[in-house]
């Protein structure tokens, strides 16, 4: 994780983590690239130190009756004296013979186990159930595989973990935070190999029951398969 | 132990001046009783190092309309909002001792507590898995920020007048906290008191001035 990171969450976006208005997969995802992003961290400062100066109350709370009963109750709790100590997580993550070592936050995620499935050649990718509103799995692509061209709905954050992948837009190595929009069909192709984390925005719905479909990777052999059947008639 | 607090007077001065003693628990009548013209931090020090109502009380005053304005944003929905505000400023009390004056205002600390603790009831409320948390997402710098056990038994080992002539290094709110501790034998709570830094502040710069103290006399060595 020592090579500069080229590729980052856009400001707006810190902004919208900061004041805890993204989804769960999301904020996983810019906690993991904050780890090792001191710049992502300073913006993310800033943006929290601006957000305080500015908090205050648009809608004014009515005191409840019993606010007495509230502070008496609150009062006559124990403080906490020390830090309780989390308990530490093993921050390896072993995909066939290769180590590597995870952000807190995703280690945290992985402490409770992964399921590899293969979605095609080279390519395995293990679901991780966060939130409702995303789709996050761990992508693990061989040296010399390549994902099929897609696209998708929502936006896709990738989070490269170990290792390169390069599409039609640039490389991109550990550390760095690879959006693409919906208006971007790309193809994810490895030389050396890569392990990412990946966050794809709104999910798919496929109405016919498709539901091991719903990943990018996925909707594309989605649509391969439909233009084949296509192609046949 | 004379000679080295003789050497540190020109630091120890400003530190010895005694607080005005207060009651630790103020009675119930009180309740509503606020504190209007203290800052937030030395609202949430004297929550943290006393256990002081009147103050808790003032924080409760200033920060519940906040704290609900954030909730009805986040939530959109005014019993979670409500909800969020208790949980939060019962968190506030309980982790009062736990503030750390280094890392930012008093605000920004509640600030944090309260959209971590939003984070947590939303998600709990659309039934999403447990798997991960808000203190997992925005963790605190330096977590486990408690001074180890094996770190105070490796320091003592050296002597103290070997010591001394690091102290100068030291940066003066540090060497203050150690001065406290280990010169005039005083609890971490006591120390906290007679300083006017929440317990929290008074810990890690225990901690840091260890460290930086450690590193001197390895280099040394």
């Amino acid at each position: 994780m020592s090579a500069a990171v080229m590729f980052h969450p856009p400001k707006h976006q810190i902004q919208r983590f900061v004041e805890g208005e993204l989804s769960a997969g999301m904020s996983v995802a810019l906690s993991a690239h904050m780890e090792f992003c001191a710049d992502c961290r300073r913006t993310a400062g800033a943006a929290e130190a601006e957000l305080v100066a500015q908090w205050n109350a648009k809608e004014a709370l009515q005191s409840p009756a019993d606010l007495t009963g509230i502070l008496d109750a609150i009062t006559q709790q124990p403080q906490e004296r020390a830090n309780t100590p989390s308990t530490p997580v093993s921050r390896k993550l072993v995909v066939d013979d290769q180590v590597i070592s995870l952000p807190r936050v995703l280690a945290q995620i992985a402490s409770a186990g992964l399921n590899w499935k293969t979605v095609s050649n080279g390519i395995r990718s293990a679901k991780v159930d966060l939130d409702t509103d995303t789709t996050c799995e761990f992508i693990h692509m061989q040296p010399g595989s390549k994902a099929p061209q897609h696209s998708h709905r929502g936006n896709e954050v990738m989070l490269v973990l170990d290792g390169k992948f390069s599409d039609e837009m640039g490389e991109y190595g550990a550390s760095d935070f690879v959006i693409r929009d919906p208006a971007h069909r790309h193809q994810p192709r490895t030389e050396t190999g890569c392990i990412c984390f990946s966050v794809l925005d709104s999910p798919l719905v496929f109405t016919e029951g498709w539901l091991r479909l719903w990943n990018p990777i996925g909707l594309a052999l989605f649509q391969l398969t439909r233009w084949r059947r296509r192609k046949l008639i | 132990m004379n000679n080295l607090s003789l050497s540190l007077d020109r630091f120890s001065m400003g530190f010895m001046v005694l607080p005005e003693s207060r009651a630790a628990h103020t009675p119930k009548s009180d309740a509503l009783v606020t504190r209007e013209t203290d800052s937030d931090e030395d609202l949430l020090i004297a929550v943290g190092n006393r256990q002081d109502r009147i103050a808790f009380n003032t924080l409760f005053a200033r920060f519940s309309n906040r704290i609900f304005a954030m909730g009805m944003k986040l939530t959109r929905n005014e019993q979670l909002a409500h909800d969020l505000v208790q949980e939060a400023l019962l968190m506030v009390w309980q982790k009062a001792p736990l503030y750390d004056l280094d890392r930012g205002n008093a605000q920004g600390w509640i600030f944090t507590i309260a959209r971590n603790r939003c984070f947590d009831m939303l998600r709990k409320a659309r039934r999403q898995p447990a798997c991960v948390s808000a203190d997992d997402i925005w963790p605190l710098e330096g977590e486990s920020g408690e001074l180890s056990t094996s770190g105070e038994t490796g320091f003592q080992s050296v002597e103290l007048s070997q010591v001394e002539q690091y102290y100068g290094q030291l940066p003066e709110a540090q060497f203050a906290v150690i001065e406290q501790i280990y010169v005039f034998d005083r609890t971490h709570e006591e120390a906290a008191e007679l300083l006017k830094i929440p317990l929290g502040t008074l810990k890690s710069r225990l901690r840091l001035g260890m460290e930086k103290l450690r590193t001197l006399v390895g280099v040394e060595q």
